[in-house]
């Protein structure tokens, strides 16, 4: 009797284990499936776009004159590449500015830059609402909000 | 918590105005997470250890008859109801601080954990330890509170993030004190005994939280230092230098913590803080060509390490020469009576292993601790140690997965740092208790005896349950 016990629990035993994993595994399968199916639907993120913004002067930049960039509820701007709106040039700062969906409208706020962001013409230094038309200058590229 | 409802905060790392003050469209008013699946995967080390408890009982000759009259003692099972009630404890508490943190890394590691606090048990008694087992089980109930206590501390990872070099001190002040406390060096001490505090019942062992202050300093230097790194450096012909401007900080921490480590004689834990250095400075960089020259680097210094200290020496002849019947019969530091059981236990298991407390673990030295992997090998044999080997290849899956599915650089470079620090820890150990490299004393994560390394592990697994919630 206890022979057949111990056998049974030695091999109990490893095959706990042995579910235990699986079982992890069928977990992270699932997981995988499911980000697979909303890849193949497009809902890799659920992206909120608030606003557009136009390039209308490229400046030093890398940037195509017109290009239109999608404004999310928090968009950076900034010459890292790991920004929502990369922008390469010497005059801006690695983390230059940010634009934020707030209360129902844009905010532009600068990210302790450099050279300082320009609404308008005018040097941000608080938060500043923006409106469908106004301008934005971060180093010498321009850009134009849309809605 | 309110940190969980609301979008994520913006991750320029600059805090002039915290811009989600107030939830917008489309959040908030979320169903709780109950994680469903956690709960599930919490079955596993609790039936482990409830079997393997129930087997131990039998080979120490207690006859158990398994009706309803002669129910075995409520107290026999003490650490399987324990080990339950604190993973149960965990999950209640992630539920309601981090509910959408990641449902696995709980449960792998509790299964992780019941392996230890089982071989403990078993091995305690053939050492005379007999509270081997429960203390533990106390140190991973300790682990356990100390992972959600830091979940919950971290939910604001700005403190850990912005602070680089305070982590890099902090870590180094560990060490000097440690070593001002050993004093002078016990040529014939064990390595894993120099770098410790405190004498007999309760020590701790600063290497441990040192590992984590250094990742975390890696992390918040590279992510700081992104751009430079990866687009900077001084060009050589075909040649891409490393801009060495930028990494000096990083070399000065790296070569501060070699030195102190090999002086210390701690040869194992300055393999695993190069690797998670190489790991991380690759992640952050994508420049192969810099890791083939620091690699360079690190080999001519374990060169010139090899030739000056004759421990280092030491360490590899034993593993040449370890079947030389006079290196067998050496003088403890000088003998690898050691290394050759370990061989013979991983061996006399055989594929299906010799049965829990079936087996001579304690032949070999160091059984509950360096020699853990040997002692399980034995008794749950070479089936055993692959699920073994499975379950840390999962958790290195979870972590690796955290690290690319963060969105902000310092959050992806922890992650990966981390888990490259539970990857290089099982790696060295393992190939150490194989004979593959020269064997240190680098605990195995979550399964060998100490409760140390088991605080820092439970710390690092908070870590990346925090780092699991802010997804790309």
């Amino acid at each position: 009797m206890d022979y057949q016990a111990l056998l049974a629990l030695r091999i109990g035993l490893v095959v706990v284990l042995y579910l235990a994993v699986l079982q992890v595994v069928f977990v992270a399968r699932r997981e995988l499936r499911h980000e697979v199916r909303a890849v193949a639907q497009g809902q890799t993120r659920v992206r909120e776009v608030v606003g557009h913004l136009i390039v209308i002067d490229p400046g030093s930049a890398p940037l195509q004159n017109g290009a239109i960039y999608d404004i999310e509820p928090i968009t950076t701007l900034g010459r890292a590449p790991t920004n929502s709106i990369p922008i390469d040039s010497g005059f801006v700062s690695a983390d230059h500015a940010r634009i934020i969906y707030r209360d129902g409208s844009l905010w532009v706020e600068d990210t302790q830059s450099r050279n300082g962001a320009f609404v308008d013409g005018h040097k941000v230094t608080t938060p500043v609402a923006v409106s469908p038309g106004s301008t934005l200058q971060i180093g010498d590229s321009r850009f134009k909000f849309t809605t | 918590m309110t940190y969980a409802g609301q979008p994520q905060q913006g991750h320029t790392g600059k805090a002039s105005a915290a811009p989600a003050a107030k939830p917008w469209v489309g959040s908030g008013g979320a169903a709780r997470n109950y994680r469903w699946r956690e709960l599930w995967l919490l079955l596993f080390p609790a039936l482990f250890m409830l079997l393997g408890l129930i087997m131990l009982l039998l080979v120490n000759g207690q006859h158990i008859d398994l009706t309803a009259k002669k129910l075995p003692l409520l107290d026999a099972f003490t650490p399987v109801i324990g080990l339950l009630l604190a993973l149960l404890g965990a999950h209640v508490a992630l539920i309601f601080v981090a509910p959408d943190a990641d449902e696995t890394l709980l449960p792998i590691a509790g299964l992780l954990s019941s392996i230890g606090v089982l071989m403990a048990l078993r091995l305690g008694p053939d050492l005379n330890q007999n509270t081997l087992g429960s203390k533990q089980l106390v140190f991973v109930i300790a682990g356990l509170a100390l992972c959600v206590l830091t979940v919950w501390a971290t939910r604001d990872l700005r403190w850990i993030r912005d602070y680089p070099y305070t982590w890099a001190i902090i870590g180094a002040l560990l060490v000097a004190v440690t070593l001002a406390h050993a004093g002078s060096f016990n040529p014939s001490a064990p390595s894993r005994d120099v770098l410790s505090l405190g004498n007999g019942g309760l020590s701790f062992q600063p290497s441990e939280v040192f590992k984590i202050c250094l990742v975390i300093f890696f992390a918040g230097y590279l992510s700081q230092n992104l751009t430079i790194l990866s687009n900077g450096g001084y060009r050589l012909g075909p040649l891409t230098l490393p801009p060495v401007k930028n990494l000096a900080p990083l070399l000065v921490v790296l070569g501060m913590a070699l030195l102190i480590v090999v002086f210390g004689r701690e040869l194992g834990l300055a393999v695993l803080i190069l690797g998670v250095f190489l790991a991380m400075l690759y992640a952050a960089s994508g420049r192969l060509s810099y890791i083939v020259m620091l690699g360079g680097i690190f080999a001519v210094g374990a060169v010139v390490v090899f030739n000056i200290f004759s421990y280092a020496r030491d360490r590899v002849s034993l593993i040449t020469q370890a079947f030389d019947i006079h290196v067998y019969q050496g003088a403890p530091p000088l003998s690898s009576y050691q290394i050759v059981q370990g061989l013979v236990a991983f061996g006399s298991g055989g594929v299906f292993g010799q049965g829990l407390g079936l087996g001579h673990p304690t032949f070999v030295p160091a059984s509950t601790t360096d020699y853990v992997a040997a002692s399980f090998a034995e008794e749950f044999g070479f089936a055993g140690l692959l699920a073994l080997i499975a379950i840390f290849m999962l958790l290195l899956y979870r972590g690796m997965r955290i690290a690319a599915r963060s969105r902000d650089p310092f959050n992806q470079l922890l992650a990966l740092g981390l888990t490259a620090v539970f990857g290089l820890q099982t790696v060295v150990i393992l190939a150490g208790n194989l004979k593959l490299m020269p064997l240190t004393g680098v605990p195995l994560p979550f399964v060998a005896y100490g409760g140390s390394s088991l605080l820092a592990n439970y710390i690092i697994i908070g870590l990346l349950l925090r780092l699991s919630r802010e997804k790309a």
